[in-house]
């Protein structure tokens, strides 16, 4: 765990270490703890509530058996992901110099849902072409397609925000200094920018393959459930199946995945560095 | 470029005299939102001259370097390389390169991929430009085994050679130089300078170099220019700059000095008290007002051995050792300050009042 | 030519960037839009324009619930987050400690995951705990995820702090509390304040969180979502702009709070 250092009991608490106390309590009440339970549930047995005294990797057993289609929807979800990374490293990088913060702040249902109201049938594309005289708009609600759309979509501003940082920090001298010794647009861009803005770059695309990896949202309400994710599974069998093992090792097993992935670019990035310590 | 090419000799009113300046600059202004940042500089730099321009933070200096190096277009004027118009060429085509103050080193790359970057610019063979990297560190002292350090992890002075060995590797024409060493200390800045002058000498370039520090001017320079408020109020050898400088701003940038008022009369120059002033230069002054300018270690005692063309009595009120010289602060009768600058020797013995003076050929009359 | 072509590009730039600020807002128009038809079922162009969903939206004894449960919970976790966040941003930035690098991964790593299984996991938990989810756990569950964003938007600020001046306040004989009070606290005060901003902020427009964590009690965002997946009316578009617009006046309220404090604090500079 993370923390192991800090846990080592020590003659006097240091000021970083009393600072850091509320929010280190948050953190392992509200979050390791509820991990631990999910990890631990993951071997109870399948279909009971009995935590803690039973070990079984019946869950994993049924989740990689060949009958059980669950495998599809990891594949959804991290092809999903990885898409919807590619595509956000294109849109962003050009427009990585303006910041809009405003859509983080609006739930993300509300955006989507008004998404449905412009491609849905007499909605505002469909109506518009129609009073222009076309036949009428594409069928493209309830597709893989606008599942990925809006995942590009709701996803954006946290692509653009790192990035911005991350081509921010690049100091103006650096790039002058380049064309002054000769090197042309391409060489500069590829020699002295791309490289300093990585580390942003880097954040921008982990955190949204993370919360892309976990999305559920955009397949539920653009998608009309097309595109089954893991999450809508680990969804149904926390709630509606009351299959709490089930849906723990399921939950375990894109955890592990995305904490893995997270952890390790995390440990090659400095944040002193990137939140501007002198 | 073909644009590039155009002639601006007979667009350029002030035409080169022998030896043909390398850089030559005509009315160059540069406007930010209304505000003349450089306003109207004339300037010619020769072949393998080492000019310096100084002048206070917000004179415009640094703008100007950033219109050399090709970072700024002018406003309005020339500027032209060997005959060249550059206006507008890009910075990467220009042959010249700025040390910026910064030194902007890559801070992704070795020591070696730094001074390297203008040769892969050039796409130079590896080894050819290995070779080329390591001849650079050894003429700027860098030991070898730098080559593959990470830049970030040099020291100050080992940042400001890589820095230079990068500039060099480019072969400019001219190198300009943005106060590279100001964020140094004071005995390895005293070190530098030396080295920076030997490099020119040995180099045969063109050095145009920028500073706030007159100190680090008359070290190195063939010539000084001095900038205020844009424009090139003085431009000479180290020693015209000192001696005779244009006027009261280039005589006070030198440090300290003594200043009288003086106006002009039927008779000559008077003083505020009405006697008269015995004056040497100055004699086509146009107003009829200006300044006597007289340094410090030019003031002494008068005493009956010794007299003075000018005298003026007071109190000395602070005594500050300078090591070897001994500077006092004198309060004139008429409330004004003086600095008078002895070595040990004329040490000031007495108590009481005190009569300070000067000699006419060591005072420097200004305008204004 | 160079310069022509690096017109182009710049043309190009701008138009892309307009593009996607297009794209961003277009689907809110389009809510905004849906919310102001008179029709009970959308459709575009729109027929008939009319205020009626507004009003019955604004009427609805039910949205009153809602929009208390929001307003509270959002609150609630403004007031606390900030009271977490100022002191892990001190042990963020602020102290070179041991622990240090441990814990600005620890703090990332609710960021860098999937809310909604956060949200999950959080329900299993209270669960086994044997608490039942209501809008208390809905805090908690806020909480986890805001903490650790209101933690880095202050650590910002608080990297720029120079440490020296707490020293020097010291060293001026000022007591532990009084440099707090009158050096370190209005030093990072724009930080807090944008900290507390974006506490409430994204509380009041979380979904997956309130979703699985707030038991029976609604948020807009939950009972928006419900309507969605099955019944629509124009209700959900009016309410959804509305809260939108909510959230706008508070971020544009905000930056002019934070204008007004740094022309004050500019001010008292020029004068002092």
């Amino acid at each position: 765990m993370a923390d192991t250092s800090l846990s080592a009991p020590e003659a006097k608490l240091t000021p970083g270490l009393r600072a850091s106390l509320p929010v280190l309590v948050l953190l392992i009440a509200g979050f390791l703890a509820p991990l631990v339970t999910v990890a631990a549930y993951a071997f109870a047995t399948p279909k009971s509530f009995d935590v803690f005294r039973s070990f079984t990797l019946a869950n994993f057993a049924a989740i990689v058996d060949p009958s059980n289609t669950v495998w599809t929807s990891f594949v959804w979800a991290l092809a999903l992901a990885f898409c919807c990374v590619a595509i956000l490293l294109v849109i962003c990088y050009p427009i990585a110099s303006v910041l809009f913060v405003f859509p983080l702040f609006v739930s993300e249902n509300v955006r989507l849902y008004g998404w449905v109201l412009f491609f849905i049938k007499n909605g505002v594309l469909d109506g518009a072409l129609k009073w222009f005289g076309f036949s009428g708009g594409p069928e493209l609600l309830y597709t893989p397609g606008i599942t990925l759309f809006g995942m590009v979509y709701v996803y954006l501003p946290f692509m653009l925000f790192p990035m911005t940082l991350g081509i921010a920090m690049i100091p103006r001298d650096l790039v002058d200094a380049a064309s002054d010794l000769g090197a042309g647009r391409l060489m500069i861009w590829r020699e002295v920018e791309l490289p300093l803005a990585m580390p942003g770059i880097l954040i921008g695309a982990l955190l949204t393959f993370v919360l892309a990896a976990g999305a559920v949202a955009e397949a539920k309400i653009l998608g009309g459930q097309s595109v089954i994710t893991i999450t809508q599974d680990i969804e149904v069998a926390f709630t509606y199946a009351q299959n709490w093992p089930m849906g723990s090792a399921l939950a375990l097993i894109l955890v592990l995945i995305v904490s893995g992935l997270a952890l390790t670019a995390m440990a090659r990035i400095d944040l002193d560095k990137i939140l501007g310590k002198r | 470029m073909s644009s590039v090419a155009v002639s601006p000799v007979s667009a350029s009113p002030a035409v080169s005299k022998t030896p043909r300046p390398v850089l030559q600059l005509v009315d160059v202004r540069k406007v930010f939102d209304g505000f003349a940042a450089v306003d109207g500089i004339n300037l010619d730099i020769e072949e393998g001259e080492f000019v310096t321009i100084v002048g206070p933070s917000g004179s415009g200096k640094t703008t100007l370097l950033r219109m050399l190096a090709g970072l700024e277009s002018p406003s309005d004027g020339y500027i032209t390389l060997r005959g060249e118009l550059i206006n507008d060429v890009p910075s990467n085509r220009r042959p010249t390169c700025l040390v910026f103050q910064s030194l902007a080193l890559f801070p992704h790359m070795t020591v070696g991929d730094n001074i390297e970057f203008p040769l892969r610019v050039r796409k130079m063979a590896p080894e050819e430009r290995r070779r080329r990297a390591l001849e650079l560190m050894a003429k700027v002292r860098l030991p070898e085994d730098y080559y593959a350090k990470n830049v970030m992890l040099c020291s100050g002075g080992e940042k400001q050679r890589v820095a230079l060995a990068r500039a060099f590797a480019y072969d400019p024409d001219v190198l300009f130089f943005d106060e590279p060493l100001s964020a140094l200390d004071y005995k390895l800045k005293k070190l530098l300078e030396k080295e920076l002058k030997d490099l020119h000498r040995e180099s045969g370039k063109t050095f145009v170099y920028i500073t706030h520090s007159l100190e680090e001017a008359m070290v190195m320079s063939d010539r000084i220019g001095v900038m205020r408020a844009g424009k090139v109020v003085q431009i000479g050898t180290p020693e015209q700059i000192y001696s005779t400088p244009a006027d009261r701003f280039v005589a006070e940038f030198f440090g300290e000095v003594n200043t009288v008022p003086i106006r002009r009369s039927a008779d000559g120059w008077l003083r505020r008290d009405g006697r008269p002033v015995a004056v040497t230069s100055g004699l086509s002054i146009d107003g009829d007002e200006a300044t006597v300018v007289i340094r410090p270690e030019y003031m002494r005692f008068v005493t009956d051995d010794a007299v003075a063309d000018n005298t003026i009595v007071g109190t000395i009120f602070n005594e500050y050792s300078l090591g070897s010289r001994l500077q006092y602060q004198v309060r004139s009768r008429t409330g004004r300050t003086f600095l008078v600058e002895v070595p040990r020797a004329a040490a000031w013995k007495g108590t009481g009042e005190v009569t300070i003076g000067w000699d006419a050929r060591n005072a420097i009359v200004v305008g204004g | 030519m160079q310069t022509v072509g690096r017109t182009r590009t710049h043309f190009l730039i701008r138009a892309w960037t307009a593009f996607v600020v297009l794209a961003i807002y277009l689907p809110i128009a389009c809510g905004a839009l849906a919310g102001l038809s008179k029709g009970r079922y959308f459709a575009f162009p729109i027929r008939v324009f009319s205020g009626e969903w507004w009003g019955k939206t604004w009427d609805s004894f039910e949205i009153h619930v809602l929009v208390q449960n929001s307003v509270l919970i959002a609150l609630i976790v403004t007031v606390l987050s900030v009271l977490f966040a100022f002191f892990g941003a001190l042990a963020f930035a602020r102290y070179p400690w041991k622990g240090r690098r441990a814990f600005q991964r620890l703090l990332l790593l609710p960021i860098f995951f999937p809310q909604p299984v956060l949200g999950l996991a959080l329900l299993l938990w209270f669960n086994a705990l044997g608490i039942s989810p209501s809008w208390k756990t809905a805090v908690v569950a806020h909480l986890v995820w805001i903490v650790p964003v209101v933690t880095l938007v202050i650590a910002i600020q608080v990297f720029s702090f120079d440490p020296v001046l707490e020293e020097a306040a010291s060293d001026l004989g000022a007591s532990r509390l009084f440099t707090l009070r009158t050096v370190t606290l209005p030093i990072l005060w724009p930080g807090i304040w944008s900290g507390a901003l974006f506490a409430f902020l994204l509380s009041w427009g979380n979904f997956p969180l309130s979703l699985y964590t707030a038991g029976a009690d609604s948020t807009i965002p939950k009972w928006l979502y419900s309507k969605m997946v099955a019944g629509y009316t124009p209700m959900v578009p009016a309410l959804g702009t509305m809260s939108t617009l909510t959230a706008a006046a508070l971020l544009l309220a905000g930056g002019l709070v934070r204008l007004l404090l740094k022309k004050r604090a500019d001010l008292r500079a020029r004068e002092g």
